[in-house]
């Protein structure tokens, strides 16, 4: 086979692969989980449930402030895919950041890091209880890694964007391998 | 006369020799592009992310990181695997081979700045020392510059 042939059928099979089932970039997880349902603290300091979105479409991240690495590349991703969207959609969508380091991440830690990124983006976070039950529902999870010396330490959080639609259905999960491109058709689709 | 003119042309050669060496030679054994430190709002750890190029015939490897913007300077690396992220302390420090280049960027190898000394706006320089084994001078100073939190 000549290169130039072999390299077209690498290209297909990269879009391909790309491109998941059903034509999502992301993960369809669609009837696969159960429809969101929380009890939290806002950034506001007020104890809130699914209810605050307001039958809004919601992308949610799970990740800690003392991140300074891939919460932010994540974080600014999805934004930067937002504003691509046609405006009405923009304003339907609704951010939503879930801290799993509730000792470090206050509500004013919280909506000073959120704010930082988006108005349209609110911070989340609740008792160990209460964190464990939203993650577990979402088959995911988090933990505590070794305090430094100073007292510091590192959390491991799941890498993914949960998307549900207006009915609170899950519906997608965008990966951290995806771009701001493939994350604003996704949104763009699910949206419509 | 002989041996006279004998050690003249090994002087030369030497000389042309260590002359043209010298030429080959860059001039900074070490480069560091890009330097940038992501802000980060709330007393947060921030991420430093840049490129090094080890110029040199060998390796040499980075071992340590100081900023007096910062509280605490540590060399990480995020690991993501199956849907999970965690940060990887390089407590090995990082290796750059000879002629090689490795870069610091999001969602890989970067520095964690934790404890800012002071409030840091988008604009600001920040100077970052970097410990080397493996070359000479070890230290090297670097001037970072603070990019907004949505910058990749």
């Amino acid at each position: 086979m000549n290169l130039p042939r072999l390299g077209l059928m690498l290209a297909a099979l990269l879009a391909l692969a790309a491109c998941g089932e059903e034509g999502w970039h992301g993960k369809s997880i669609e009837g696969l989980m159960p429809e969101l349902e929380f009890r939290l603290t806002s950034e506001t300091g007020e104890t809130v449930t699914e209810q605050v979105f307001e039958g809004r479409p919601v992308a949610m991240y799970f990740g800690f402030t003392h991140c300074p690495d891939i919460c932010p590349a994540t974080l600014a991703r999805l934004v930067a895919a937002v504003r691509r969207l046609p405006e009405p959609q923009q304003e339907r969508l609704q951010l939503a950041f879930v801290s799993v380091d509730p000792e470090r991440d206050g509500p004013e830690q919280l909506r000073d890091y959120t704010d930082a990124f988006s108005e349209r983006m609110l911070g989340l976070t609740g008792t160990q209880k209460q964190l464990k039950t939203l993650t577990r529902r979402y088959r995911t999870t988090y933990g505590y890694e070794e305090r430094r010396e100073d007292g510091s330490y590192e959390v491991s959080h799941s890498s993914a964007i949960f998307v549900f639609d207006a009915d609170l259905e899950p519906r997608l999960m965008l990966l951290d391998s995806l771009g701001v491109a493939e994350i604003a058709a996704d949104l763009e689709r699910l949206l419509q | 006369m002989k041996i006279v003119s004998g050690v003249l042309l090994v002087i030369v050669l030497l000389a042309g020799a260590l002359w043209w060496v010298s030429d080959m030679a860059p001039a900074e054994p070490i480069e560091i592009e890009n330097p940038r430190v992501r802000l980060v709002p709330g007393g947060a750890p921030m991420a430093g992310y840049f490129s090094i190029t080890n110029h040199t015939d060998a390796p040499i490897r980075l071992v340590s990181a100081a900023s007096d913007a910062f509280g605490h300077v540590m060399i990480h690396r995020t690991v993501v695997t199956d849907g999970g992220a965690r940060m990887e302390h390089q407590d090995q420090g990082v290796l750059v081979g000879a002629g090689e280049t490795v870069a610091f960027e999001p969602k890989g190898l970067h520095l964690m700045l934790m404890r800012a000394q002071r409030e840091l706006e988008v604009g600001d320089a920040v100077d970052v020392v970097f410990g080397f084994e493996g070359v000479e001078p070890a230290e090297y100073r670097v001037t970072f510059t603070v990019v907004p939190v949505t910058s990749s």
